[in-house]
């Protein structure tokens, strides 16, 4: 793949008013990967993805397409088609129409659109929906056409803001997959915006996590998950449990002091980069262990916190507990249910406890 | 029971209001049509069409050009409001357009007599400024001054309606047509207008009815043969005290607004089927 050859942006800014929404943003994406744009509401990743399409002109910084400048192109003439997150269809158009508009713009022979929109809606399964208008489609039926659209015009880069986020539950698991698929069979570069974690892990081949403008940490979707790289990171990829402790490096390993709800422990480095101070240390329920006090066990190296059931429920699939740990409360699951009120030993591995220096630090 | 009484009660003015001052007379108007000297009959509708034939034509194509303009007009102000990139050029035209609403009738009238007239404002500039010699001056105080004077007078009107309802669209849907490469008056045309164009009907034809029915602009501009209906009314009224002529004509009024909005209230059931 030519990583640094196809779709790269260098020093992008971008300010509405006097607001600074995009701050230095250097990224660079190979010719046929999947990458998602993940980060929570005001992020900044709309204004990128909008900033790439043309629709806004960064007030720093580059876009560069196959060696090209198209910083201050308009947006068709950058090879991307953008599929947006209300589908935008032209409610006054036909199914057919809605598709071959792109066509029909490219002053494309009628006989030519018509059989590329027929192939069209054959691959995205539209057959027979030619003559609807978009009012009378379901919603996955308008996401198909909507991406039919953008797809039609044969695009290098297609760009998707929240395409899925306006599905059923149920139809959007299945859709991630198609989507997925389709991406990797048309081998089309895809940039695509989401705020939903699982969503970006289970599509993207690499996820560019956004806070406040810039860029937090991008990498597989393995690299975001298992190595946050900051405590921001962390808590968008699911590890919400936080606590505060004190620690200082010792050896290889880092020494956590004891707390009111754990002894001193050590924890190996194994890439962490910590000084001495106050840490704040983050976990994900399901990464915890729980058990009895009195049957507590240390068989893998990692922090153990005791602590007292406050709460019990059962999500699905596991038991869900709320655990007092001396003045936080956390959650933990565990594969049977432990009743409230028990004392119990909350064991989090090495490898999935994230520690970070408290910024104060 | 006294609760019904009272909602009774209450919408009992403005009912009286309707039967009394206008569901009646509009009766009586039409009843009166066909009252010949206390008969019944087609002579006022003879009489009519024998005088008048000329100004119904007259009248209604000069209200169907204007209700063109208008919508012409009001297109490109909208348009421009909505897709225009200059902020300043589009908060200056949004603070302009709508002035001549607030403008009566009968001014208009008046200010566009001073404007268009053989020696008025508009030929005087373009002799100062070379552009025109005394003699190849004429006075626009025609039909096209009546067509100028509508479409000055309700282009604002349209214009609010159409604007309003483009700003509320979708804006990806415009984005969606600019990242396919369509050109601003391609979205204009294609992608806009279409949306919008239930409420740009209905502007146009509310501009429609109110312009049959105003009677100072073609008195101010074009007291002369042919005229409007409206002019040809008050002039059997007030000359004549014709009033079996005069409410022919009216009726002929009614049937051309009438049909009118049965066009709309079609394409709107067309639209909710």
């Amino acid at each position: 793949m030519e990583r640094n050859g196809f779709l790269s942006l260098s020093g992008v800014a971008s300010r509405y008013g006097s607001t600074q929404v995009l701050t230095d943003i250097d990224l660079s994406i190979a010719k046929g990967e999947f990458v998602a744009l993940l980060g929570s509401s005001g992020c900044g990743k709309t204004t990128l993805l909008r900033l790439l399409a043309g629709f806004i002109s960064p007030s720093a910084g580059e876009v560069v397409v196959r060696q090209r400048d198209v910083t201050r192109l308009p947006p068709d003439k950058r090879g991307m088609a953008l599929v947006f997150q209300s589908y935008a269809l032209w409610p006054h158009m036909t199914v057919a129409q809605n598709i071959g508009y792109g066509l029909k713009l490219k002053g494309i022979a009628k006989a030519e659109i018509a059989s590329r929109v027929s192939a069209m809606q054959q691959m995205l399964g539209l057959q027979g929906l030619e003559a609807r208008k978009p009012a009378n489609l379901s919603g996955g039926q308008r996401q198909r056409v909507a991406l039919g659209r953008a797809l039609a015009v044969d695009p290098e880069i297609l760009l998707l803001d929240e395409p899925l986020s306006n599905l059923d539950a149920r139809i959007r698991l299945s859709v991630r997959h198609e989507l997925r698929a389709l991406q990797k069979r048309l081998g089309i570069t895809a940039i695509h915006v989401t705020h939903d974690r699982e969503e970006a892990m289970v599509m993207a081949d690499r996820i560019v996590i956004l806070d406040a403008g810039r860029i937090a940490q991008q990498g597989s979707p393995e690299e975001v998950y298992n190595q946050p790289a900051s405590a921001f990171v962390a808590a968008f990829m699911g590890a919400e449990n936080v606590l505060s402790m004190n620690g200082q490096p010792d050896g290889d390993a880092f020494m956590l002091q004891a707390g009111p709800a754990n002894k001193a422990t050590a924890v190996p480095f194994a890439g962490r980069k910590l000084s001495a101070g106050a840490v704040e240390a983050r976990f994900r329920p399901e990464a915890a262990q729980l058990f009895a006090t009195e049957e507590f066990l240390p068989r893998r190296p990692g922090v153990a916190f005791g602590g007292e059931v406050l709460a019990v429920t059962y999500p699905g699939g596991h038991w869900r507990h709320v655990v007092r740990l001396g003045d936080r409360e956390i959650m933990a699951d565990a594969p049977q249910a432990f009743s409230p009120g028990m004392q119990v030993v909350v064991h989090v591995p090495a490898e999935s406890l994230f520690l970070f220096n408290s910024p104060a630090s | 029971m006294s609760r019904r009484l009272l909602g009774l009660a209450l919408i009992f003015p403005a009912l009286a209001v309707i039967v009394f001052l206008f569901i009646l007379p509009l009766i009586m108007s039409a009843v009166g049509a066909f009252q010949v000297e206390s008969a019944f009959g087609w002579g006022n509708f003879v009489k009519t069409f024998d005088l008048y034939t000329k100004d119904i034509v007259f009248s209604v194509v000069i209200i169907s050009l204007s209700t063109v303009l208008i919508g012409i007009a009001s297109i490109a102000i909208g348009g421009y409001l909505t897709l225009g990139e200059h902020p300043v050029a589009v908060a200056i035209l949004r603070w302009l357009y709508r002035w001549p609403m607030f403008i009566p009738f009968i001014v208009v009238g008046q200010i566009l007599r001073t404007f268009l007239a053989k020696n008025g404002m508009m030929n005087n500039t373009f002799i100062n400024l070379g552009l025109l010699t005394p003699i190849d001056a004429q006075s626009f105080l025609d039909w096209r001054g009546i067509v100028i004077a509508f479409v000055w007078k309700q282009t604002p009107f349209v214009t609010l309606l159409v604007a309003g309802a483009m700003a509320s669209l979708n804006r990806e849907t415009i984005d969606a047509a600019r990242n396919l490469g369509a050109s601003k008056l391609r979205v204009l045309i294609e992608i806009v207008v279409p949306q919008v164009a239930m409420t740009l009907t209905v502007g146009l034809i509310l501009s429609f009815v109110t312009m049959m029915s105003v009677l100072s602009v073609p008195l101010m501009i074009n007291a002369q043969s042919p005229t409007m209906l409206t002019a040809d009314i008050a002039f059997r009224v007030n000359s004549y005290g014709d009033y079996g002529v005069a409410n022919a004509l009216g009726l002929v009024s009614l049937v051309l607004a009438s049909s009118v909005a049965w066009i709309y209230l079609r394409a709107s059931l067309k639209e909710r089927a």
